[in-house]
């Protein structure tokens, strides 16, 4: 023999000697293979049997590797394959003929031989793996010894059909045990789970039939508690068998299953019930203000991908609530702060259950948009007055911040009106009334309140109302200029004094021109006063608006003096009993001169009131032609100053009704105007379109009906005429 | 062709003129120099016909007589030329050749039905007419129209308008040639007037009701 071998020096001068691979000896002991083969045999059936190996491991380590050295690899796998195929044929076949029939302990015998397989063949692995690395992974289609075992325990699986299906059984059914709430051994579960992924029937043998037996459990379950359980408890539920299913997926199922199990459950639970769900539950929860149960009900819709549904559910609601509230006349008082409560609960819904969802907050502003617009006219003046009484002074008990906070909210309900110029008017109309008879709690929230106006609806919108405040300023510059001009001090009566607003006709109210016989010394004040403006202003007209006036009279009775805080006209009547402590209703009517109606409704307020500074002759709260006035003398009160004057507060229905009427009348002229606008640029033009770009012109909400009746006035008052050819075509008539 | 038509005509109206103005000067009131009231009466008595039939307004339609009840010497000459009549005998037999005229031409028609209007007309800014007036002439220029009588019957029920513009009117001479009987291609969006529109909804709502014929 010869030896080569080569030396190579290390770095710590050792010397390592390469021995060339010993070549395989000539001519090999008779009978060497089968001895070998029988020591092999031993061990793994020892193993198989779960017995001890006699020969020692090395020692079976060598046999492998001498029989690999003396080509004999292929049939030692040979041989190695056939005693482990018998070995779990018959294992299986022992799983065949059990005669278990609860399925629990049958699985518990297939978990048993399956970990058995699983242990033996690792060892076997072992004691081969010589094998397992040169033979093996030389030759091509030749498997790893592990994957054999696997093969062998597959092919004799299926070749046992009954062994397959009493497993399937059983594990399904372990599955719904625990569904039921029964508890189960799931370590078990899970290993006879990978032991079918690892066979590669996983999908066949389980995944399949369990996603079926699913489905059907929760359609019949969802069925069953949807007749069971309230809507509320019933999403609970569904959360809760979402959460087991996917806690128990990731235990004891593959990973691929989640998505489709995942997709049974919504599928049965939650999309199939979502319609009833919303119809039986949605108002009710909504109303009761269960966000927690409506976030809940949103997540789980998300899920299935209906939103929509909740989300017309959300918005039928709304318009139904809304719609009730709006419509309901005898409780118009309340109307606003009840839309305001109703608007901040939705949007608590909104954030809190609806994760702020735009969708769904687009869909709140349609539906308040839809509902608020259902009464006409009357959403616009209540939130008008309520602005006002917020503005007022008196009104106690808010911060800067909580009145700003409030009218935001407010305004946030304006914006959903269509009909903006109904707000105007009565917005105007109270402004004034605020400005005129300094009744404005704050000139900072009077300004900001515009300001915010002016922000939502533009400048053209607040330009009158702002109108409104230069001129209550210019009146005060005006006036103290006034006070301070030496010369016209000089001619006004003494005992007198006035503050005076003068009003730009355009940006107010259009108020009724009321006469009455002023005193003398009002009418001197009013003339020099006027003189020194007209002074400045030339070419102005000035026009004395009595119903507005208010004065502070300081009157002397019995028992001591009083200041009576009363308007004009009630001024113009106190005054005749200067000079007579009697007067019949003739005589003051002549005096006077004023009005019939309000000269009535002044006697009642000085005589048949709260504060009788007059007493009537007969007594009785109306006033008749036949009666006399005569000055109380004797009046008497705990106050010093006394405020007569609450009936130009108040607003009058007639007041009310009024503007609604000139609302319209404003109206009408818009149309009129817009019709011929549009008539005069096309000359001549058809129904349908005109129509169509009368509602883009106009601002404000309107009829079919209303167009045709303005279209038939024009054509009446020949602006328009119908054309003679086409019945539909309209003709501008120069 | 024509111009010896105008011609003819000419011959004939001046022919005619004498005829026409005696015919005239039986009937007119002497003091006003036209037919008043009691003229047309003992006229239409000698022409047979009733005063308040069909034919007489259709004679006055072609005299285009200015006020009801009258008729001036123009007016009169002027419509029995156009008649190619000058006596009481041939303005009877041409009588017949009006109605068909009017039942026959569309335009003539039109323009009959807005004389009618017209007529109703006594002062001289007026510009509508009261509803039983409306109901009245209605039946008498379309008595057979199909949707007359329930029109009326809605004009003579409905609170709204209590007189007739000349629009309203023009628009239910229309409405009669477009929209079927029983209503059944009417359209609220197009430009019918509001008076039409009503009528239609009170017409679909009572339509089992008989109708009153009198």
């Amino acid at each position: 023999m010869l030896k080569q071998s080569k030396s190579v020096n290390t770095a710590n001068g050792r010397k390592l000697t390469f021995k060339p691979f010993k070549k395989p000896v000539k001519g090999l002991p008779d009978g060497f293979e089968e001895a070998t083969w029988a020591k092999l045999q031993a061990a793994v059936r020892a193993v198989h049997n779960k017995e001890p190996v006699s020969t020692s491991l090395e020692e079976l380590y060598k046999a492998v590797e001498d029989m690999c050295h003396h080509k004999m690899a292929e049939s030692l796998y040979a041989r190695l394959q056939k005693e482990c195929d018998a070995h779990i044929a018959s294992q299986i076949q022992r799983l065949a003929s059990s005669s278990t029939a609860d399925p629990v302990l049958f699985l518990d015998q297939v978990g048993a031989v399956w970990d058995d397989m699983c242990r033996q063949m690792l060892t076997i692995r072992q004691v081969f793996t010589f094998l397992d690395r040169s033979f093996v992974v030389a030759a091509p289609g030749v498997r790893s010894l592990f994957d054999m075992g696997l093969q062998q325990f597959r092919t004799h699986l299926e070749a046992r059909p009954q062994v397959g299906e009493k497993l399937q059984r059983g594990l399904l059914q372990q599955i719904q045990t625990e569904r039921r709430g029964d508890a189960i051994n799931r370590q078990l579960l899970t290993n006879l789970l990978r032991m079918l992924s690892s066979l590669g029937i996983y999908s066949t043998a389980f995944e399949a039939p369990f996603l079926e037996e699913t489905t059907q459990f929760f359609q019949e379950e969802g069925r069953r508690l949807m007749e069971e359980l309230d809507p509320a408890g019933y999403l609970l539920h569904c959360e809760r068998r979402l959460r087991e299913e996917l806690m128990r997926r990731r235990e004891c199922l593959a990973e691929g299953t989640e998505p489709p199990l995942q997709e049974a459950v919504e599928a049965q639970l939650v999309a199939a019930h979502l319609a009833a769900l919303l119809d039986r539950g949605f108002p009710t929860l909504v109303a009761a203000r269960r966000l927690d149960d409506l976030a809940r009900l949103y997540n789980l819709a998300d899920r299935v991908d209906m939103l929509d549904p909740v989300r017309f559910a959300f918005r039928d609601h709304i318009k139904a609530t809304g719609t009730a509230l709006v419509m309901d006349k005898d409780k118009d008082g309340e109307m606003v702060q009840g839309l305001l409560d109703m608007k901040a609960a939705m949007d608590a819904v909104l954030q809190q259950s609806f994760e702020g969802d735009p969708d769904f907050g687009n869909t709140l502003k349609e539906a308040f948009e839809a509902f608020i617009n259902q009464r006409q006219n009357k959403p616009a003046e209540l939130i008008a007055k309520f602005i006002d009484a917020e503005l007022k002074s008196g009104k106690k008990g808010q911060t800067e911040d909580q009145l700003e906070a409030t009218l935001d909210r407010v305004l946030i309900l304006f914006r959903y009106i269509s009909g903006k110029d109904v707000f105007e008017a009565f917005y105007k109309k109270d402004l004034a009334k605020r400005l005129l008879l300094g009744r404005s709690a704050s000139t900072d929230a009077e300004k900001g309140m515009i300001a915010k106006l002016k922000a939502q609806c533009g400048a053209q919108f607040t330009s009158k109302l702002e109108g409104m405040f230069k001129d209550v300023d210019l009146s005060r510059d005006i006036v103290s200029s006034f006070r301070s001009s030496t010369a016209a001090q000089a001619r006004i009566p003494q005992g007198v004094d006035m503050n005076i607003n003068i009003m730009t006709a355009g940006y107010w109210p259009t108020y009724p021109v009321v006469d009455a016989k002023l005193p003398a010394e009002l009418n001197e004040y009013q003339q020099v006063f006027k003189d020194f403006y007209l002074d400045k202003h030339q070419g102005r007209r000035l026009v004395w608006h009595n119903s507005l006036g208010t004065c502070l009279l300081k009157a002397h009775f019995q028992k001591g003096p009083k200041e009576l805080s009363v308007s004009l006209f009630q001024t113009v009547v106190l005054s005749l009993f200067n000079d007579a402590d009697r007067l019949g209703f003739t005589d003051i009517a002549a005096a006077t001169g004023i009005e019939d109606r309000e000269l009535r409704r002044t006697l009642q307020s000085l005589a048949c009131g709260k504060w009788r500074v007059l007493t009537k002759e007969p007594k009785g709260r109306d006033v008749n032609d036949g009666d006399t006035f005569v000055f109380n003398a004797g009046f008497s009160a705990q106050l010093y100053r006394i405020k007569i004057n609450s009936i130009q507060m108040r607003e009058t229905v007639e007041e009310n009704t009024k503007t609604n009427e000139q609302v319209v009348q404003d109206r009408q002229h818009q149309i009129d105007a817009a019709i011929v606008r549009i008539m005069k640029t096309r000359k001549t033009l058809s129904h349908a379109l005109l129509v169509s770009e009368l509602l883009v012109q106009l601002k404000f909400p309107i009829r079919t009906q209303d167009m045709k009746k303005r279209i038939e006035s024009l054509i009446d008052r020949e602006f328009l005429a119908r054309d003679s050819a086409n019945s539909n075509v309209y003709q501008y008539l120069a | 062709m024509m111009k010896r038509a105008k011609k003819a005509m000419g011959g004939a109206a001046n022919r005619a003129a004498g005829g026409s103005s005696a015919l005239f000067e039986q009937y007119c009131d002497p003091a006003t120099d036209e037919i008043g009231p009691e003229g047309v009466e003992r006229f239409c008595s000698d022409i047979n016909t009733d005063p308040s039939d069909r034919k007489v307004l259709l004679l006055a339609w072609k005299m285009r007589a200015k006020r009801m009840g009258f008729f001036s010497r123009e007016e009169f000459q002027s419509g029995l030329t156009a008649l190619k009549a000058t006596t009481t005998a041939q303005i009877q037999r041409a009588l017949p050749g009006l109605e068909e005229q009017v039942e026959c031409n569309p335009d003539s028609f039109r323009d009959f039905c807005t004389f009618a209007f017209k007529y109703c007309l006594t002062e001289p800014s007026q510009k509508l007419i009261d509803i039983d007036t409306a109901v009245t002439m209605l039946a008498i220029v379309m008595p057979r129209e199909p949707l007359m009588p329930r029109f009326c019957d809605f004009l003579k029920e409905q609170t709204e308008y209590k007189v007739i513009n000349f629009d309203q009117w023009t628009s239910f001479l229309r409405f009669a040639q477009e929209v079927k009987p029983d209503l059944s291609n009417y359209r609220d969006e197009d430009a019918w007037p509001i008076l039409l529109d009503n009528f239609v909804e009170w017409g679909r709502r009572n339509a089992d009701r008989p109708i009153d014929f009198t």
